[in-house]
């Protein structure tokens, strides 16, 4: 089994040319999905590490140079990458993977977007017109996205389209047994009082059922008043919460110094695949998420 | 004020003393040597270190990190004090390109270790109101110390016994309060009263720890951001014990 594993890893690495389609993922979940639902018929790139906050990255000439090669750009959307994507896919001059086109795939188009906001004011910090960009933490956003990203996948490449096909039934069925899975084990979780360093993770709570009770960073990147964290610690004394929860891109401190005032336990979630050591692909991220949850209720 | 928000207020009052204890001797001595933006081409040095360490994947062990930090905060201090001796005329253009070129070769070596970024920025961003309590002991310490070394060193005529110290120093409280309150309060009190001859250090202590004070109290009464409320509050307390002074000055 092992040798026909390397010896199809060995093909594969001395014939890329195989790949019949070069995918630029703006995040490394896109990218993990388009790996699930295309397997060897992508040639895969990804824009941002797991560990990089996708909202502030410098547009680079590698980044335009892989744009300019792609035939599918594939990203959250929603603004998240309003600060650099635009910039890179207007200088790359490929004009199939410009919005609009055939080659640009906007996942949260294909979602129910959470925190709509029904007044746009910029004062409020990184607000998005959209809706909230994270939609990455529920799993079952993946299922409509998955769906969408073949039939653009077909689209592109009609040639493999029994393929895709295929891969995407594989998925669906896995993917439905997992989120079972994730549910069944999620259940202590169901209605848990939980404090969220910034606006991340709408999603995670709508999914799990877990109740925010108050956001440290409300505005992402800015120093918080001293009047906001007396008003979170007051909060705190009337309905205390368990944990405080924190993406693994995001600076300590501020769950640290809450959790140290009001001792809750730090659950600092993977975030996206790679986000953490054991988060190695779609699955393993939210195996590794529930996990770190579920130890966080201890 | 209730005592959830002096629980708030006093580790980052603390703080904000313990951050001035030093740096308003050694911002008198800044201002007198000419070499205002020297804090911040050291923190950018230090920054640098902390990107090596990442970059080593070392940056798991806080102790390291922060050994590396002050080495290299002190390489940065043997940098300056050679450039002082070399080429004192033009030491603050000297100064200024040692924080672009430590600053770029930061971004350059990011490139390849994104997250190495995010601790730089974590380095430099300081922010008050996260002090821990582990933190305060560490810098309690490190001031003693420095304060200590200073009594014996301030009339040195080597310039690395200054540079040295005030590498230790901004290396410290950069990381606990971030950059602008450590150049508000290395510069502010030391520029309201330069022209002062007679209790020119108890002044300027006053006009720290009131900047930091109302700075803090301001926080909690107009939810604002407490680093920049800091710096402006201190600022305005500087304009205002210089107005006062000016004043006596032409009543007398």
């Amino acid at each position: 089994m092992q040798k026909i594993f390397l010896i199809s890893l060995l093909l594969l690495l001395s014939n890329p040319a195989q790949a019949a389609l070069n995918v630029f993922a703006c995040e490394p979940e896109w990218a993990a999905l388009t790996q699930e639902l295309a397997g060897d018929k992508a040639n895969l790139y990804t824009a941002t590490g797991p560990l990089q906050d996708p909202h502030r990255i410098e547009a680079r000439p590698s980044l335009i140079a892989k744009a300019r090669r792609a035939n599918l750009v594939v990203c959250t959307g929603a603004e998240l990458e309003v600060a650099w994507l635009p910039v890179v896919l207007r200088e790359s001059g490929n004009n199939t993977v410009l919005p609009g086109g055939a080659g640009y795939f906007e996942a949260a188009s294909f979602v129910k977007m959470l925190e709509v906001p029904t007044r746009l004011d910029r004062g409020d910090g990184d607000v998005h017109a959209q809706g909230n960009p994270h939609i990455q933490t529920d799993p079952r956003n993946f299922l409509p996205i998955a769906d969408a990203l073949t039939k653009r996948l077909i689209q592109l490449d009609a040639t493999n389209s029994n393929e895709y096909q295929q891969r995407l039934a594989g998925f669906n069925t896995k993917w439905r047994a997992a989120i079972a899975r994730w549910e069944q084990q999620a259940t202590p979780l169901k209605g848990m009082p939980v404090l969220v360093q910034h606006q991340g993770f709408p999603y995670l709570s709508d999914w799990l059922m877990l109740k925010e009770i108050a956001t440290l960073e409300p505005k992402p990147g800015m120093e918080p008043s001293a009047a906001h964290l007396s008003q979170i610690l007051n909060t705190l004394q009337k309905q205390p919460a368990k944990m405080v929860l924190r993406a693994a891109y995001q600076d300590a401190r501020p769950s640290e110094w809450i959790a140290q005032r009001a001792h809750l336990n730090i659950v600092e979630l993977p975030y996206t695949v790679g986000g953490s050591d054991k988060a190695k692909n779609l699955y393993a991220l939210f195996d590794d998420t529930i996990t770190k949850l579920l130890a966080g209720l201890r | 004020m209730t005592s959830l928000e002096l629980d708030i207020l006093l580790p980052a009052f603390v703080a904000g003393l313990l951050i001035l204890a030093t740096h308003i001797p050694l911002g008198m001595r800044v201002l007198q040597r000419g070499v205002i933006f020297a804090d911040l081409a050291i923190a950018q040095i230090a920054g640098l270190g902390v990107i090596i360490t990442a970059l080593l994947e070392l940056n798991h062990m806080p102790l390291l990190v922060q050994t590396i930090a002050a080495s290299s905060a002190l390489c940065g201090a043997a940098l300056l004090s050679w450039i002082e001796r070399i080429a004192p005329e033009v030491k603050e253009a000297y100064i200024g390109l040692t924080f672009v070129l430590a600053a770029s070769l930061g971004i350059l070596l990011m490139n390849h270790d994104v997250h190495a970024g995010e601790h730089l920025k974590d380095l430099l961003v300081g922010q008050i109101l996260w002090v821990s309590n582990a933190q305060l002991i560490g810098t309690t310490i490190l001031s003693a110390a420095i304060l200590l070394a200073w009594r014996t060193l301030r009339n040195s005529k080597n310039h690395f016994a200054f540079y040295g110290l005030f590498a230790l120093a901004v290396t410290a409280s950069v990381q606990l309060v971030g950059i602008y309150l450590v150049f508000a309060s290395l510069i502010v009190p030391a520029l309201a009263t330069h022209k002062i001859q007679r209790w020119r250090m108890p002044l300027a202590y006053a006009v720290g720890s009131m900047g930091y004070m109302l700075g803090l109290l301001a926080s909690v009464w107009f939810d604002l951001p407490a680093g920049a409320a800091i710096v402006w509050m201190m600022a305005l307390v500087a304009i205002l014990l210089n107005a006062i002074i000016h004043r006596q000055k032409s009543l007398t």
